[in-house]
């Protein structure tokens, strides 16, 4: 059995029908076509969210080959019942970039995670970001937005900065109660939020 | 006690969130996760706020994710898919080769994060196939053409596999990928599918996926993405084999 160079553009369009959870049972199949399609369904997200937490491009390419890769390694561990694909995969993204991040020394960790974000990226790369600009990214950018600032900068800088409660705390000279206090009350708004926004685009 | 509004009741409530976050130390993860597991109104907290954390990676500024990245990340993928293919053909047996593999293939995922972990796995992988009978590697240095000072590579043989292990190598030029030639000494290099690039560090490993017999030097050149029938560029790099 020889193993076709290029996958036709047939299978490729039957593959693309598929849903990510019938994607991944090929992929723990070994089937390298339908890996493709979950990697350009997601590596764009995946992509923003290494670059937005390590601030610079090739840590973030390093961050996400190595998270696309351990998804087709372990595929076998997803589990359809814990979430989406894109939130596992999204998951691993997360972890491995924070890692990346945490290595690099808590002054690089300051400035990635304070500076507002559209000053950290390069011109060229903003070009690209209108590109993919899109619905779901507006909705939660526009709830982050609202919020207020002391609630947004904690869970900025606990999800895109990688520093624990505690950092947060001495950081920003607040009690670590505080901090928790603010992180619960942000999430909760953000979560009020995107149901109105489900509830209107039902 | 399953309410939806602040759990008053659980002193540890206010955990949740740090928790979704990923802000918690070390320590206190573990103790939380601990709690979790016997907690019904945390874990109803946590589930609530999980999914809101789930969003927040659509809130970073979009940025495209490169095509080179894109390639080499499948050209990885495609050449350990080939891998563990043959690996299935050779004995005409695909379901309980491809079992045995995935057995040892997941056995040895969390040995290393990294790129060095993917390498680690692949020469693994590669050292694993015979098992039994383990013959020991035979590593061959090759020329390094590129203008690259500092760059290496070898080809590393066992049991009949081989794969080819390189560092401190450039990228490939944009739109471009590095593709593996096998060399018989006459007629023309046969292409493979061993596509690859490296790492900006510049480390890289890719699976032969034919047998070596009769080959004389396996060769990279730099080839558009996708791979050629035909070398379109001179080699980057050089193993020759001694028979």
């Amino acid at each position: 059995m020889t193993r076709l160079r290029r996958p036709s553009a047939d299978s490729k369009d039957k593959l693309r029908k598929l849903a990510d959870e019938e994607l991944m049972q090929l992929v723990v199949g070994n089937d390298a076509d339908a890996f493709e399609i979950v990697l350009e369904r997601h590596a764009d997200v995946a992509f923003s969210l290494a670059y937005r937490i390590c601030g610079r491009r090739a840590v973030a390419e390093d961050v996400v080959q190595e998270a696309f890769l351990a998804l087709w390694r372990s595929g076998a561990r997803y589990d359809p019942r814990r979430g989406s694909v894109r939130t596992w995969a999204l998951g691993i993204v997360h972890n491995r970039a924070v890692d990346a991040l945490r290595r690099s020394g808590v002054h690089e960790r300051r400035r990635v995670s304070d500076q507002g974000v559209e000053e950290s990226l390069e011109a060229p790369e903003r070009t690209d970001a209108q590109a993919i600009d899109n619905a779901a990214s507006h909705e939660i950018r526009g709830a982050l937005g609202e919020l207020p600032q002391e609630q947004r900068r904690v869970i900025e800088l606990a999800y895109f900065g990688g520093f624990t409660h505690i950092e947060i705390a001495s950081m920003l000279d607040t009690p670590v109660g505080t901090v928790k206090g603010r992180m619960r009350l942000g999430l909760q708004k953000l979560r009020g939020h995107l149901e109105g926004w489900e509830a209107l685009s039902a | 006690m399953s309410s939806r509004e602040p759990h008053a009741d659980c002193p540890v409530s206010v955990d949740a969130a740090p928790y979704v976050l990923g802000a918690l130390e070390d320590a206190e993860l573990q103790r939380y996760r601990e709690h979790l597991s016997a907690c019904t109104s945390c874990r109803a907290e946590v589930a609530e706020l999980q999914s809101v954390a789930d969003e927040l990676p659509a809130s970073a500024p979009p940025v495209l994710a490169s095509a080179a990245l894109r390639e080499r990340i499948l050209a990885t993928v495609r050449a350990e898919a080939a891998l563990l293919s043959a690996a299935g053909d050779e004995a005409d047996r695909p379901p309980r080769q491809v079992s045995r593999w995935r057995t040892r293939r997941f056995s040895l995922l969390g040995a290393g994060a990294g790129l060095a972990g993917a390498v680690a796995v692949l020469v693994a992988i590669l050292i694993g196939v015979g098992s039994g009978t383990s013959e020991s590697t035979k590593v061959t240095r090759g020329i390094v053409e590129a203008n690259a000072p500092g760059a290496r590579a070898s080809l590393r043989q066992s049991d009949g596999r081989a794969e080819l292990v390189v560092s401190r190598m450039p990228q490939p030029a944009l739109g471009k990928i590095y593709e593996v030639w096998l060399s018989r000494g006459k007629g023309d290099a046969q292409p493979t599918d061993a596509l690859f690039s490296v790492t900006s560090g510049g480390s890289g490993s890719v699976a032969v996926p034919h047998s070596l017999r009769g080959v004389k030097e396996v060769m990279v050149t730099s080839e558009p993405l996708g791979g050629s029938l035909h070398p379109t560029s001179q080699p980057v790099i050089r193993v020759a084999l001694s028979a």
